[in-house]
């Protein structure tokens, strides 16, 4: 089954920039797909769109089966976001976040309660429970908006650059519960400017610019695509700064 | 007996009890504050204007007063409560989880309309029993009085959300606060009655639609008004269901809340 199916969708805004400009693509069940492309590819407009969070102008977009427009309800219900920017409320808690968010979604309350603790437990965040959310510090805020995102057991987490600015040690936690997670059945949708990252944990990847897909397939398929030995490469000639390639260095290195 | 709660339920009820949550965090502000205000109003209007004014068409002056400040209590509370926390909550971004939730339009519309509703009753409710307590106020018509503040609530409430909603910075919300709202309010009877000012005062306060909603209130509670009271409900209903309908229109397009 497919846990996310987008078709030729559009975004384009009120003042004109085409955001998307028919983006297709295919996520199966269970997978753990990378999403890499510049500043300002699209990642972010076509996430917003898969999560309510933006309108699109054309196209269509699938859930699990579910029209996140017609069946906005069905769809949402299986999609977890952590976004790239923190956005916690000041005026919760740190348990209220979460008992919060899954009321949203339905989760009756004994439910929420355990797996608030549960949650609070893997991230390393049980003694800030009662602290605001103001208070913590950015990778405190970076692990509650991951527990968050997970509260309602979503079939479909989407992470938006979730390790931006966070520790090596935060890093290496958050790719092994996402790993975790992902055998457990999870299918993940990762956007990261890191590229190891996406290397390291993702079966598949696609990288976008402009508004569109521009290829697709396993990190040693986008290096063949584009006739270069490694992912990073692949991106740099995507972007148009093959001068950038530390494969040249070394090779240089070794040469001199 | 333990009656289950379905999914829909859950979550209004969870998208209502954290938008009363936001204001009774800081209740010192968004409960203390205009109760203090509301009882500053007594008594500088009631004590100090009542002991010369004595009576307004028959009735002691400060019951005349009171329904109109329970009045002002309801309304600006439930605008206040709701166009701010729409607007903060759309500079943090918080307004995200919601949105992105399996909530429909109604439910989020109604759950931050209930919120602002909840503080302003709470707050004209504490005004009501200090008023019995120390002056006697009386409660002449309470099928009229009953829907009339809650309507009145309502209506300033989905006022609120709409300021909140289109609002791009707080200046925005101030603005409507103190330039329309409140010269509205005041301009609208609270301290006076209409029949005593001169022309054309008196006629373009006819023009206030608030001077109704004022009317609606007082009645209830001391059984005096300048307007009709059927006609008055009438309009209050109309208008607060065309806001409604106008605000559930801007959260299914999505205005300003989703990009």
């Amino acid at each position: 089954m497919k846990a996310l199916a987008i078709d030729n969708l559009e975004k384009r805004y009120p003042n004109g920039v085409e955001a998307l400009r028919g983006v297709s693509l295919d996520i199966e069940e269970g997978d753990f797909f990378g999403l890499l492309g510049p500043n300002g590819a699209g990642k972010s407009t076509l996430i917003h769109c898969t999560t309510g969070l933006a309108q699109p102008t054309g196209g269509s977009i699938g859930i699990f089966g579910h029209d996140a427009i017609d069946h906005y309800a069905d769809a949402r219900q299986s999609v977890g976001l952590a976004p790239q920017e923190p956005n916690l409320d000041w005026f919760l808690t740190v348990e209220e976040s979460l008992d919060y968010h899954a009321g949203y979604f339905g989760m009756p309350r004994a439910e929420r309660r355990a797996r608030t603790k549960e949650l609070l437990e893997t991230f390393s965040l049980t003694e800030k429970r009662d602290e605001r959310t103001r208070t913590l510090s950015g990778g405190m805020k970076r692990r509650l908006i991951l527990a968050r995102a997970m509260m309602h057991r979503p079939r479909l987490l989407i992470l938006d650059e979730p390790t931006a600015g966070v520790d090596v040690e935060l890093r290496l936690e958050l790719w092994h519960y996402v790993q975790k997670i992902n055998q457990e059945g999870t299918t993940i949708l990762l956007t990261t400017h890191y590229l190891e990252e996406a290397e390291q944990l993702c079966d598949r990847i696609a990288f976008i610019a402009d508004g569109q897909i521009v290829a697709e397939g396993t990190s040693p398929e986008l290096a063949a695509r584009f006739d270069v030995p490694n992912l990073e490469d692949a991106y740099l000639a995507l972007v148009g700064r093959k001068e950038l390639s530390r494969s040249h260095i070394e090779l240089d290195e070794v040469e001199a | 007996m333990n009656f289950p709660m379905s999914s829909a339920q859950i979550r209004f009820a969870t998208l209502w009890r954290r938008e009363c949550n936001r204001f009774l965090k800081i209740k010192k502000q968004t409960i203390g504050a205009p109760l203090l205000e509301t009882f500053l109003y007594i008594t500088i209007f009631g004590a100090a204007l009542g002991s010369r004014i004595k009576h307004l068409h028959g009735i002691d002056y400060i019951l005349f007063v009171i329904p109109g400040l329970i009045m002002m209590a309801f309304s600006t509370n439930s605008f206040t409560n709701n166009s701010s926390s729409i607007l903060q909550q759309k500079f943090q971004g918080a307004i995200q989880d919601q949105l992105s939730s399996p909530a429909s339009p109604a439910e989020l519309l109604l759950a931050f309309s209930l919120g602002g509703f909840m503080r302003g009753l709470i707050v004209a409710t504490l005004t009501f029993l200090v008023s019995v307590v120390l002056v006697g106020l009386p409660v002449e018509n309470v099928l009229v009085l009953i829907p009339s503040l809650a309507l009145v609530g309502f209506f300033f409430s989905q006022l609120g959300v709409l300021i909140g909603v289109r609002a791009e910075q707080f200046d925005d919300v101030a603005f409507a606060q103190t330039f329309v709202l409140q010269p509205l309010i005041f301009l609208g009877g609270v301290f006076y009655s209409a029949a005593l000012l001169p022309q054309p005062w008196e006629t373009l306060t006819r023009f206030d639609p608030i001077f109704y909603m004022i009317n609606l209130v007082r009645y209830g509670f001391v059984g005096f008004t300048e307007v009709s009271i059927g006609l008055s409900l009438l309009a209050l209903t109309a208008a607060t269901a065309a806001l409604f309908l106008f605000n559930l229109r801007l959260f299914s397009r999505g205005y300003r809340l989703r990009s």
